[in-house]
This record gives C-alpha cells, sequence and structure tokens, in this order.
C-alpha cells in the first residue's frame, strides 16, 4: 500500500465524516446481462464508455494522496475486461479495492483469470438475489443462479475474499431473506460479507418503476469516476432511455482527481444532510 | 430537457438534468441556453460566467459604449443569438433606433453618430473584432486621442468575451429566446 495522506482537505473532510471514504469507477458500461433493474441499462449491446487501465492506476495513486481510503470498481460488468484483474491487484498497491461482478465470468476454466484478485486488498464483490434459482433468474437472466452457486466456493478455494451483494425490492429486513442468507453462508461467505440493499429508482429500474426513489441527498456522496466525468455517489452515472443522466454530475475533468474531490465537497457543503442511512443505499 | 433542445446543436440543461455541482445556476428556472449549454461541463461555469459577467458587465467604460463593442463585434462575427440579444440590451442601455441600426451596419456609422469620439472609439472596435493584424496607426492615434488607454484595455476584453459568446452561440446554433424576438419586432429592429 502507498501511504495514505492523513492531512488536507479531502483528508480532514473523511476524517470528520463529511465525504464517504471510498471512489468508484465505472470500468466500463456493457454487461453480457440486462438486469430488469438495471441502474445502467447495461446490456452486450450498451456503448462501453470504458475506462482505461492507466487512467484507473492514475485515480488509485492520487486517490491515496488526497486521503481517500478506499476503491471501487463496477460497471457494466468489470469482467469482461480482459486485463482487469491485473490492474485490480496494481490499484490494491494504493488502496483496499471491492470490484462487483455479477459472477458469471468465472465459470468452468476461466476462474484463472481471477488469480490476480487472490490477495490482500481485494474483495470481489457477486450478485444474488434470491435463493431461488428462478426468481433470481427472472430479474439476472437465464442460468445466472447456476454460475453463481458454481464460482463464489471456487473463488474462495483460490483464495479470493468474496462479498456477496443481494438486491431487493422489498424490505432489507424480509426473513423471506432468511434461506438466501444461509445459502450464502453454506457457500462459504461470512454474514458480514454478505449485503443486502435496495433497488434505486435510477436507469432501467426507473422505465421501470421499480424500487425506492432517491435525490441526492440519499445517495451516498462517494467519488465516482466515469469515461464521461466524475459524480455524486455510484448511482449518479446511471442511464435512461439511453441518455447518461447528469443530475449528479459533478466534473468533466476526472485527472487530477483533486478537480472532482473538491468540486464534490463544495456540493456535499451546499446541500443540507440526506437520508440514505434510512434507505439504506450503498 | 427545454423544448429548446431540438434546435441546438448541444444539449441544454434543464433544472431536472442540470448537474448537481450547478445547481446554483438554476435556482431561478431556465438560465438561457448559454448557461444551459455551459452546464454540461459544470466545472466550467463559475470561471467562465465570472469572466463574461466582468467582461460585459459595469467599468470604467459607460454601459452605452460597452455595448457598442458588444454590438458591433457580434454584428462582424456574424453572431444571430448575440446581435438579437444585445439588441434589446443596446436599448435598455439608450441607445435609440438610428444608432442601433447603424452599429448592426443597417445603415452608415455617419449616418446616426455625430459625435467624434464615439466614431472614433467604433472604428478602433472594427478595426479590434472585424480584422486580423495590427490595428492601423490612424485608427490607433485616433482612438488614443479621445480615449485613455485603460478604457480601450477594458473594452478589448469586453470584445474578446464577446468574440467567445459570438462562437459559441453560432457554433451550437443556441436559439434566441421568444420574448427577445418579440420585444425587438415591437421596435422594429427585428
Ligand atoms: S445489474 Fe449488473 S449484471 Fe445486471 S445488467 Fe446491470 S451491470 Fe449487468
Amino acid at each position: 500500500m502507498t501511504v495514505v495522506a492523513t492531512a488536507g482537505p479531502i483528508a480532514d473532510a473523511i476524517a470528520a465524516g463529511e465525504l464517504p471514504g471510498r471512489v468508484w469507477l465505472y470500468s466500463n458500461y456493457h454487461c453480457n446481462l440486462a438486469c430488469s433493474y438495471c441502474l445502467t441499462e447495461s446490456s452486450p449491446r450498451s456503448e462501453r464508455r470504458q475506462l482505461t487501465p492507466e487512467l484507473m492506476l492514475g485515480v488509485a495513486g492520487e486517490a491515496a494522496a488526497l486521503g481517500f481510503t478506499g476503491l471501487g470498481v463496477t460497471g457494466g460488468e468489470p469482467m469482461l475486461l480482459a486485463w482487469l484483474p491485473d490492474t485490480i491487484a496494481s490499484m490494491a498497491e494504493h488502496l483496499p479495492v471491492v470490484v462487483l461482478t455479477n459472477g458469471t465470468l468465472f465459470v468452468g476454466d476461466r476462474i484463472k483469470r481471477a488469480r490476480p484478485l487472490a490477495r490482500d486488498g481485494v474483495a470481489v464483490q457477486i450478485s444474488l438475489d434470491s435463493h431461488l434459482s428462478d426468481v433470481n433468474d427472472m430479474a439476472r437472466g437465464p442460468d445466472n443462479f447456476a454460475k453463481v452457486v458454481e464460482a463464489v466456493p471456487q473463488l474462495i478455494a483460490l483464495g479470493v475474499r468474496v462479498r456477496i451483494a443481494t438486491t431487493t425490492a422489498g424490505p432489507l429486513d424480509d426473513p423471506a431473506l432468511e434461506p438466501l442468507k444461509e445459502l450464502v453462508l453454506s457457500l462459504g461467505v461470512a454474514p458480514e460479507d454478505h449485503l443486502v440493499r435496495p433497488i434505486v429508482r435510477r436507469g432501467r429500474a426507473d422505465e421501470r418503476g421499480l424500487g425506492v426513489a432517491a435525490v441526492a441527498r440519499d445517495i451516498p456522496s462517494e467519488l465516482t469516476i466515469t469515461a464521461d466525468g466524475a459524480y455524486w455517489g455510484s448511482f449518479g452515472p446511471t442511464v435512461r432511455a439511453g441518455r447518461l443522466d447528469t443530475d449528479l454530475l459533478i466534473t468533466r475533468t476526472v485527472l487530477p482527481l483533486s478537480v472532482p474531490a473538491n468540486a464534490l465537497l463544495s456540493a456535499v457543503r451546499g446541500l443540507p444532510p440526506g437520508n440514505d442511512a434510512n434507505l439504506g443505499i450503498r | 430537457m427545454s423544448d429548446d433542445v431540438a434546435m441546438a446543436r448541444v444539449e441544454l440543461l434543464d433544472v431536472a438534468n442540470a448537474p448537481i455541482s450547478a445547481e446554483a445556476y438554476f435556482d431561478g428556472g431556465d438560465p438561457g441556453p448559454i448557461v444551459a449549454a455551459l452546464a454540461s461541463v459544470p466545472e466550467l461555469l463559475g470561471p467562465t460566467l465570472g469572466f463574461v459577467g466582468a467582461a460585459l458587465g459595469d467599468g470604467a467604460a459607460a454601459s452605452r459604449h460597452k455595448e457598442f463593442a458588444i454590438l458591433r463585434t457580434s454584428v462582424l462575427q456574424g453572431c444571430r443569438y448575440c446581435v438579437t440579444a444585445h439588441t434589446a440590451v443596446s436599448l435598455d442601455a439608450g441607445l435609440d433606433v438610428a444608432e442601433i441600426r447603424a452599429l448592426r451596419g443597417d445603415v452608415s456609422i455617419e449616418s446616426a453618430f455625430h459625435d467624434e469620439r464615439e466614431r472614433a472609439l467604433i472604428g478602433w472596435i472594427d478595426a479590434m473584432a472585424g480584422a486580423t493584424g495590427p490595428v492601423p496607426d490612424d485608427v490607433w492615434t485616433s482612438a488614443r486621442e479621445h480615449w485613455p488607454a485603460h478604457v480601450l484595455v477594458e473594452l478589448s476584453v469586453t470584445i474578446g468575451a464577446t468574440m467567445f459568446l459570438n462562437r459559441f452561440a453560432t457554433g451550437f446554433e443556441l436559439p434566441t429566446s421568444p420574448d427577445v424576438e418579440t420585444r425587438l419586432a415591437s421596435a422594429g429592429l427585428t
């Protein structure tokens, strides 16, 4: 790990709880799936809006220097990018990284691609929405359940830290989630590594009237970097009816990272506090 | 999206799509096409509008003479958007219809402006905004006979900012507000 700054305007704001410590990167927007509630309307035909490994490493280094404490990589499906596991490993030299994936590209022989992710400071977060394969696959696509339950134990056996994220239209403490929690545990994932979160009504979920409506104040203000600019929160750079949303755009400039980070801090200070804790958006 | 979107070459952001870092510019509703277009790069709003506001706003030069610079530059640059908008502003600044017509090139400068100082100033503005290369010696000498250097420096910044607005508005085909069109029609200045 590089030395993370502990002083300076951004480090101070993170220490004071004004800014979240994680920086998100949308590595790409295309995906092998096309889930019903997808925030980015991703599908195999989506515009790629792809970051380069150089930019991702640049963000990682500058994030550490500014005092951010963690990185997240999301998409689209990041694992569609062949170079991504190595880049994640390099980013983890700067800060801990969690990479979000649908987990379907680790099946069979392709599990070998995950080797660079088996290291300290990297976690792989895989989506799984139900213990019932048909319910899960209705939202996420055919065979998704089978591929995920195959991949998770293999990733763990490889030495990868795996987290599971469940996106639900119901209450976050719904007792109906118990069998899923048991399934997740049986796959070898610790309860603290199982995240349950609501569908956020943006992107395709908005078009279909799914999930909780959220305004900026409800969305954690994590600095989020995309090929089209820097956004307020990982729920910011969503796509609706083919148009990349701009309501949570902060700056088009992404590097130097201090430009969007300072603009985000100004925007956070200009808004009243939100109720993201109540909505459980994360 | 506002109704103007189809007419402009770039998206004009409305209140619903305004970037969170640019919210203040949309507090009063529609901020006009220039801000609505510029808002897609929100970090440029503050510096750009700060510069344009200082360059076109009150200063040592009288507002009447600032409008000479803005309107004449816009005419020479062929910017319909700015000519229309600043025809209205020129009326507010006290220019009469004959003077505006002359600055717009409909009639000669000499027919509407009888003050030698103002003619010298317009000649210098034409050399700055409508030509390339140095300002001819006689134009410069005449302008300096009547105007302090700092006023010419200030107006050169006004001309430069206007040229930026001209290219921005014309290049992106920003739509003129219907209110401005109506007002100019009633003054016989369309
Ligand atoms: S939700 Fe994730 S896995 Fe599903 S289509 Fe969107 S990016 Fe792909």
